[in-house]
């Protein structure tokens, strides 16, 4: 008995290996290097000097682009459930029976599969301030007298690339939570209204609740989007004007490559994985903390 | 040994042996890599090098790796973590000044001295661009600076005949020309590009010995405010302080815009959109002063190579001569070969007469260059006063709040280790 279940043990092994190895290589590993390198004075072409907190201290105290770009970060995720409500008002109207409705559901997921660079250059060009489309049409209006410059306006340009981000991830937001709606039973709805609820007390008191899980779900999606928007806000505004459009990603990718402080990159990511511990951690206290837990059989 | 152990053994066995002969080949093979700077079109000319260079070493061979501007960086300086950096590499900028300020280049200074028949060629003003510290780290492969490209239709229509004279005269154009959609002026911002407008007014970025900011001046601000008034005016294309290189010569290429300050290579990309633009409706000329900003390639080696002689040999090659005609041919560019360019200019005459008004302003003024500080901190004080630049432009700070705060923090940067 006990033989055979060394024997399983040892499988089991041999099959994670594999994915354990590469998890260590590429995870763990840079990782740990990464949190050394914070440490020290480090280029390529030089040997490595104990630093010690120096490049934090260089954030914390001197560095104004960091507090500004962190800002900027906290900003973007702040915009996920903005999305998620968007997404969500579009998913009941589409669960709907209405004539064509799956034409629409087609429309709204539409801008998910398309290329983030090219989602930039679309949106780019839609708030163009001399042939853009969005002032055209304000200008067409009479609602502005000369057009604005959004991506140039130091107030403007972030909220404009997380709108284009939105953009981009509400079909796939609205998926997720169509999906969810239709797996609530109808005969919920019917007792309610049979019960007097009104369509809002049905949506608070049904809807929502028993959307939790899908919600919950496009919630960690919206804040990984955050993290990660390079791309988009590289296309669209390169981080500019002066900062304004920097997220932590961007940032750490400017000073590594542009500025080759990759000692100083490392520090900025050291803050940039803690942070983004942090929200993992409190998103599984969220959750009931079993968040990636898996039921084994007994 | 049971015959299990005995299979084990024998792969084991394999596997070190072929490991052994592999190293073996490798280490008999000398080879080359050769990075180049977005220019994958560019393939019967570099055939041509490669002839040629074989022809003096048959043993070595050359390969050629092509990387686009914005992964180029990221790029190289990964191969050089990782120890296999490209042993050539053709550099745009000054990005070659963090390089060689940490020790990452080949001294080509005693090259140089020793290869007279090769650098008596090159032009001086434009070889001593690659100075760090005394010693010269690289050599031109193709030139290009800014210039002042107008647009004669636009210009017509504002009443204007020549173009601008001096700084002031620059904006009063820009003002003139802006109407609607229409703007008067657009700017390259990167790589200092934008610096001619500054330097035409006298200011300095740095004073002479450079360990400290010299902008912070009544000068200086008097300037930035007058960029900025246009700015938010109108006069002045705010995707000039905003965007890199496609947007502003797109903008110029939809005929809607006065001026554009941006270099040679500008020319053939939005004419190449813009079947408009020809002789007739498109100058070249200088900016007030002449003054203007280099944004050349170059050629460097790789402090990590294991033959410097072969690739010294083949940067020649590729930088002087028939090589340099065959760069120049195949990418529409002046080289810093200065017979070579004759040849060049010729060629051009006959096949896009077009161009040869840009490229002539390439060869003039070359005293007048500036934006191209030998300070290893290049980028760092870039990323550093740009923002700040950028801030008062685009109307968030008062000029002399944003260059006060430049300068805090420039000097932060040179101060730093």
């Amino acid at each position: 008995m006990k033989k055979k279940r060394t024997r399983e043990l040892l499988l089991l092994w041999c099959f994670l290996a594999p994915s354990l190895l590469i998890f260590l290589l590429y995870r763990i590993i840079p990782l740990l290097w990464n949190g050394l390198l914070s440490f020290q004075f480090w280029s390529p072409y030089k040997p490595a000097e104990f630093a010690g907190l120096y490049h934090y201290q260089e954030m914390l105290f001197y560095d104004d682009a960091f507090w500004r770009v962190l800002w900027n970060t906290i900003v973007m995720m702040g915009s996920a459930p903005l999305g998620i409500a968007l997404a969500l008002g579009v998913a009941v109207l589409v669960n709907l029976e209405i004539r064509g409705r799956n034409v629409y559901r087609t429309i709204m997921f539409m801008s998910y599969p398309v290329m983030t660079v090219a989602v930039g250059i679309i949106w780019q060009w839609l708030y163009n301030e001399k042939v853009g489309l969005l002032n055209y049409i304000l200008l067409s209006l009479g609602l502005i007298r000369r057009g604005i410059p959004f991506l140039q306006s130091f107030d403007l340009a972030l909220p404009c690339v997380i709108l284009a981000s939105i953009w981009q991830v509400i079909g796939f937001y609205m998926i997720i939570l169509l999906a969810g709606l239709q797996t609530i039973p109808s005969e919920l709805y019917e007792s309610a209204e049979i019960d007097g609820a009104g369509a809002w007390k049905r949506f608070c008191a049904i809807t929502l609740p028993l959307l939790r899980p899908a919600i919950f779900l496009c919630f960690v999606i919206g804040i990984i989007n955050s993290f990660t928007s390079f791309d988009l806000v590289f296309v669209m505004t390169q981080g500019g004007p002066a900062h304004a459009t920097d997220l932590l990603i961007t940032y750490i990718y400017t000073v590594a490559f542009k500025l080759s402080k990759f000692d100083y990159a490392a520090a900025l990511t050291v803050v940039n994985f803690v942070f983004f511990l942090g929200l993992a951690l409190l998103a599984n206290r969220l959750s009931g903390g079993e968040a990636g837990a898996v039921e084994t059989g007994k | 040994m049971t015959r299990h152990k005995k299979i084990i053994w024998a792969v084991c066995a394999v596997l070190v042996a072929g490991l052994c002969l592999s190293t073996t080949a490798a280490e008999a093979q000398k080879k080359l890599t050769v990075l180049t700077w977005n220019i994958p079109y560019f393939e019967d000319g570099f055939k041509k090098w490669v002839t040629d260079f074989n022809k003096k070493h048959p043993d070595i061979t050359i390969e050629r790796l092509d990387k686009k501007g914005t992964e180029y960086a990221t790029f190289y300086q990964t191969q050089v973590v990782a120890g296999t950096a490209p042993d050539i590499i053709d550099v745009q900028g000054a990005l070659w000044l963090e390089y060689a300020a940490k020790g990452g280049l080949v001294d080509l200074t005693d090259y140089l001295k020793r290869d007279q028949d090769y650098t008596q060629r090159i032009y001086p003003e434009i070889l001593k661009g690659w100075v760090y510290s005394g010693r010269n780290y690289g050599v031109p492969m193709y030139i290009s600076k800014t210039l002042l490209f107008y647009n004669k239709l636009l210009f017509k229509e504002a009443g204007l005949t020549d173009p601008p004279k001096s700084f002031d005269q620059l904006l009063e154009y820009a003002r003139k020309m802006s109407k609607g959609e229409k703007s008067g002026l657009i700017t390259l911002n990167f790589d200092w590009l934008y610096w001619p407008l500054l330097a035409m007014n006298g200011v300095e970025l740095l004073t002479p010995d450079y360990k400290k900011a010299a902008f912070n001046t009544p000068k200086a601000v008097q300037v930035v405010e007058a960029l900025a008034k246009a700015t938010q005016e109108g006069a002045i294309n705010k995707i000039s302080w905003t965007t890199r290189w496609v947007e502003p010569n797109s903008a110029f290429g939809s005929g809607t815009v006065g001026m554009l300050h941006a270099h040679a290579p500008a020319f053939l990309w939005f004419k190449g959109n813009a079947p408009w633009v020809n002789e007739n409706t498109v100058g070249a000329a200088h900016l007030p002063g002449g003054w203007s900003t280099p944004n050349s390639h170059s050629w460097l080696i790789s402090k990590g190579t294991k033959l410097p002689d072969a690739a010294w040999d083949f940067v020649k090659i590729a930088s002087s001569g028939e090589g340099a005609y065959a760069l120049g041919t195949g990418t529409n560019n002046l080289t810093g070969d200065r017979i070579a360019n004759e040849q060049l200019m010729e060629h051009f005459r006959k096949n896009i007469p077009a161009v040869v008004p840009v490229l002539k302003t390439q060869l003039e003024h070359l005293d007048k260059l500036c934006g191209n500080w030998a300070v290893a901190k290049d980028a760092e004080i870039k990323e550093t006063f740009y923002p700040e630049l950028q801030s008062a432009l685009l109307g968030q700070k008062s000029a002399k709040a944003a260059l006060e705060d430049a300068e805090r923090k420039v000097n932060r940067v040179l101060q730093q280790r």
